[in-house]
């Protein structure tokens, strides 16, 4: 007899939960599967193996499960994959994700402590998770003179403004969103969002510390775009192309790094602080104006704004390693694929397979997947680091460095990059 | 107004102390029966100057205190920043006596420029008028701020100022410090403020 | 409507490009008090202190204890620093009572009181990492402070409010084999805090942050009554340690540690100092205290002094130099006590630091100032 439920009865909760199966079942029986049937036999069903997908055939995946995978296939062509699943959002999200418990896990280990320990059965795995839960189960509080509909929009806004970064990230040959001729453009586009969602944030919370905190973070991605936006600029000129995807293939043979250290470096320190990652954490700082630009966000609206800050940091670390560590570009380590997978395993007298469909990614897709996340990862670490090294900067400091040092140091890149060209070192008749 | 016991050399307790190492500013062991010569001479200095206005509380090792009436403080305090060499105040202590209807105020005046006063503490005591009533800052309870001549009594005459209501006249910043701004109560460390319950 | 606001409601006009920012109480930058800070744009212009969010009437429930019985209320201002926030008053008790102390006893107060500073300075220093944002500074402070509460806990049996200071010596004799612990200990301790110059004092951001932020020149310090850390990094050589030498300080050799910058750099390093020179201080009381003896007077309940009396005693705390006023009048209860608390005394230096600095150096300027918030308050 649990306080909680006082009447509480085994058998009548057994009862329940048949009850719950029966009247599952049976709605499922009379209404579900003929909607199911009636929708599929109005929508257009996609042609596959020169056989057209009816809904009598899609039934039949319950019977044989890999009748399935040409039809996975085909979804994966299409570009609702890319922006929802692989290159997009969930790929990213996911790397995002692990991230944050990295994050923690490192940040802790640097500290002589343990983070996240007991949330799931292994080293706090599932923190995460229950972190997500919980800001998603607290309540969502406005400020009372809050402009709301502006208060509201910019989470989702910043999230969505992160996703679009995403979205120009190429991950493997072919397997990227939006592959535009102008994608280096188009990056900064959309890294020219990020303050003006900031401060519509901050300034719409109409409170102290989140104003300043936004009017902090205006002048620090401000001030720090341009030497973003120059320090790629020597890349540009040796590759000749704003294409992300060129610019990763043209560095088959050697990443630009070697080439531009100088630019790398600025493009890095820029980076940490476009992503108020600390040192440059200003408009976070929360010594002195509580959460910033975050203090007045409750509940999902701060888990969304995380999310983005996170989906962010992933964004540009790809972004470094596509422009400067040279993308999927990689040795091959993927072992071929085994002969029988392509025309069937022997089990005896019984032949399985070929299974239409598979592989589903090609060799060289999965090598450049690996190489590309192996070194975000790297990258994403040297993002991290700084955290347990350094305290805050100052915000004048910042904007010291900002337009003076780092926008020398760009100057000086694309001088490295010009003379490169014009020593015939890089370009035509180059080494490239 | 004398309520300390001029009876030094029976409360001296003889110091056992080895030599110390250091060149602390150390006067000569003095015997117990008579008063300590290097406070004997700051407080005579006191007497010396303003006569029967000052009357010495006690002379001990490291501590003397002098007596001062409210109409004379500032004086005593601006000739012993000025001459005496004594450059901040330690503590400044409210201390109630209904006995007497008087509220003491103490200052701990100690010196960090003179190295022959790092040991010493001056007690400079003084008494304001105490009301049955007390309306905080409106009611006789008052004595002259030292501030302008010690600027680190600032903080400690407000805190004075709002456990015992003596209203410090010329103090610049005569607010509430450590009590919430709607305190409506008597000064809580009066004695006629009593503890529930005790 | 028309009406008088008390004294402490004054409300002031101000200019309309000026801002007011409440920082604290509850502000992850302010602790137990509230700055409240006028700034145009990054600067500040002014700057009230209003502390008392933490007032418990100490000086007030003393009036109606006994000697005895003051001990484990008193040392709550600062358990961090709990030997040494009970130390003037038991220390003045013990002259108002006439108790002489035991040789060993002072040595193991000492012994304690080092350890005290130590594991004040460090959660000092932890809370000073976080308000730079640097977090690491905060995470290994903290950890190695441990060491130190296991040492005292061995001690005294409590890990920070240890009540172990009574009048007439110290509540307990040392555990068994206490020495050589304490020594390994406190030699572990401090090849530890050697390593925080290479995170934190060497850090070039930290000194570019706290370098020629917050001065305070050797004659302000000095008339507005700063004590401790604070007057020394302003080249003030006062440490009572040495000045006022109390119980057997006299006997040990203690260096104090002066800088001449009186910048916030100078303010975070100089506690930093005096933790390794308490590490040479407890080595050398180790060595020099007698290997047995008693450590405490036994006292009649309820003992009363003399008649109307009074006491100024004061040792050099974690934070400074902090002063003990007892009152007496034959009676088991002290008639006043008043505690002259450093974080009080060196307060008074803050709206003068900050008037005409950058809102970013706030904490760090307002955190170097050694100051804790419910030792101001009482």
């Amino acid at each position: 007899m649990s306080v909680i439920a006082p009447n509480f009865k085994l058998s009548e909760f057994i009862k329940s939960l048949l009850d719950n199966i029966f009247w599952i079942i049976l709605l499922l029986v009379l209404i579900g599967i003929p909607a199911v049937m009636m929708v599929l036999f109005f929508i257009e069903m996609p042609v596959i193996d020169g056989e057209l997908l009816t809904p009598f055939l899609a039934l039949t995946w319950l019977a044989d499960p890999s009748r399935i995978l040409p039809v996975i296939k085909a979804f994966m062509a299409t570009d609702i994959f890319r922006v929802m699943a692989f290159p997009g959002f969930g790929f990213a999200a996911l790397l995002a994700a692990g991230t944050i418990f990295v994050e923690r896990k490192m940040l802790a280990k640097l500290q002589l402590r343990v983070g996240p320990f007991y949330c799931g059965k292994f080293e706090g795995i599932l923190q995460l998770m229950g972190d997500g839960l919980k800001l998603i189960s607290k309540e969502i509080i406005i400020p009372a003179k809050a402009d709301k509909p502006i208060f509201w929009a910019a989470p989702v806004l910043f999230v969505a403004a992160a996703a679009a970064f995403v979205a120009f990230i190429p991950v493997a040959p072919g397997w990227v969103v939006a592959d535009v001729e102008m994608g280096l453009l188009g990056v900064f586009a959309v890294i020219g969002f990020f303050p003006i969602i900031t401060i519509l944030s901050a300034w719409s919370a109409n409170s102290k510390f989140p104003f300043i905190g936004g009017i902090r973070a205006l002048f620090q991605m401000v001030s720090f775009e341009i030497p973003l936006i120059l320090s790629l600029l020597g890349v540009v000129m040796l590759t000749g192309s704003l294409n992300l995807s060129q610019i990763a293939a043209s560095q088959s043979s050697f990443p630009w790094i070697v080439f531009l250290p100088v630019g790398a470096i600025v493009f890095f320190i820029t980076m940490l602080a476009e992503l108020e990652r600390i040192p440059f954490d200003l408009p976070e700082a929360e010594s002195e104006i509580v959460a910033g630009w975050l203090t007045e966000l409750s509940g999902m609206m701060y888990g969304l704004v995380q999310l983005g800050t996170y989906l962010k940091l992933y964004a540009f670390a790809a972004l470094f390693v596509v422009i400067f560590l040279g993308g999927w570009n990689g040795p091959m380590v993927v072992p071929p694929f085994p002969p029988e997978l392509l025309e069937g395993i022997e089990l005896g007298p019984v032949v399985a397979g070929p299974f239409p469909g598979l592989p589903l990614f090609d060799q060289a897709m999965l090598n450049g997947t690996l190489w590309f996340v192996l070194k975000t990862v790297a990258v994403i670490f040297f993002i991290l680091l700084p955290r347990g090294v350094f305290p805050r900067i100052r915000v004048d400091m910042l904007l010291n460095l900002g337009w003076t040092k780092l926008i020398g140091l760009a100057f000086v890149n694309i001088f490295i990059a010009l003379g490169l060209l014009y020593a015939g070192v890089l370009g035509p008749g180059g080494l490239q | 107004m004398s309520t300390e016991t001029e009876n030094p050399p029976a409360d001296a307790k003889p110091e056992v102390k080895s030599p110390p190492p250091k060149p602390a500013p150390k006067k000569p062991e003095a015997p117990p029966v008579e008063l300590p010569a290097f406070e004997k001479g700051i407080s005579d200095k006191l007497v010396e100057k303003f006569g029967d206005k000052v009357e010495v509380g006690f002379v001990k090792e490291d501590r003397v205190r002098i007596n001062v009436g409210r109409e004379d403080v500032h004086d005593v305090a601006e000739f012993i920043r000025d001459e005496l060499n004594y450059d901040h105040v330690e503590s400044v202590s409210g201390v109630d006596y209904p006995q007497d209807n008087e509220i003491e105020v103490v200052y701990h005046i100690g010196s960090y420029t003179e190295s022959s006063l790092a040991r010493q503490i001056l007690v400079l005591a003084t008494r304001a008028q105490r009301e049955t009533n007390p309306i905080p800052g409106n009611d006789a309870t008052k004595l002259p701020t030292l501030r302008d001549v010690f600027y680190s009594v600032e903080f400690h005459e407000r805190e004075v100022f709002e456990m015992f209501g003596v209203f410090f006249d010329g103090h610049p910043d005569n607010r509430r410090l450590l009590l919430p701004e709607d305190w409506a109560d008597l000064p809580p460390l009066r004695k006629d403020f009593a503890i529930k319950g005790r | 409507m028309t009406f008088t606001l008390p004294p402490g409601l004054a409300l002031k006009k101000v200019d309309e490009r000026i801002m007011t920012l409440n920082v604290g109480p509850q502000h992850p930058g302010s602790g137990h008090m509230r700055i409240i800070v006028q700034i145009d744009g990054d600067y500040i212009v002014a700057c009230d202190p209003d502390p008392g969010y933490v007032h418990r009437g100490e000086e007030k429930m003393a009036e109606y204890r006994n000697y005895i019985t003051n001990i484990p209320h008193l040392e709550r201002p600062v358990i961090h620093d709990s030997c040494n926030v009970l130390y003037p008053y038991v220390l003045g008790a013990e002259e108002l009572l006439g108790i002489e102390v035991p040789e060993r006893a002072k040595y193991v107060r000492v012994i304690a009181s080092e350890l005290n500073r130590c594991i004040y300075i460090m959660y000092w220093l932890a809370i000073y990492g976080i308000f730079l944002g640097h977090s690491t500074m905060f995470m290994w402070p903290a950890g190695d402070r441990e060491l130190l509460i296991d040492l005292m806990e061995k001690m005294t049996g409590a890990r920070v409010t240890h009540a172990h200071f009574v009048p007439g010596g110290v509540r307990n004799d040392l555990p068994p084999n206490f020495e050589d612990v304490c020594l390994r200990q406190v030699n572990y301790f401090e090849k530890r805090i050697k390593e925080y110059a290479a995170v934190f004092y060497d850090n070039p951001i930290l000194i570019s942050r706290t370098k020629d932020t917050g001065i305070l020149s050797r004659q302000d310090a000095i008339r507005y009554g700063t004590t401790g850390s604070v007057l020394r990094a302003s080249g003030v050589d006062y440490d009572l340690r040495v000045k006022e030498p109390y119980d057997v300080y006299d006997e040990l050799d203690v260096h104090t540690n002066v800088m001449k910058e009186g910048d916030s750099y100078a303010r975070s390093r100089v506690p930093w100092l005096d933790m390794m020179e308490s590490c040479n201080i407890i080595r050398q009381a180790l060595q020099k205290m007698p290997k047995s003896g008693s450590v405490r007077v036994k006292l009649k309940p309820n003992p009363k002094t003399k008649g109307l009396e009074s006491v100024y005693k004061r040792v050099e705390s974690g934070r400074g130099s902090l002063g003990c006023y007892i009152v007496s009048d034959a009676k088991p209860e002290p008639y006043r006590v008043k505690m002259s608390v450093p974080s009080f005394r060196n307060l008074i230096a803050l709206p003068n630091l900050l008037r005409g600095e950058k809102l970013g150096n706030m904490p760090s300027v307002y955190w170097s100032l050694n100051y804790w918030p419910v030792e101001a308050d009482r």
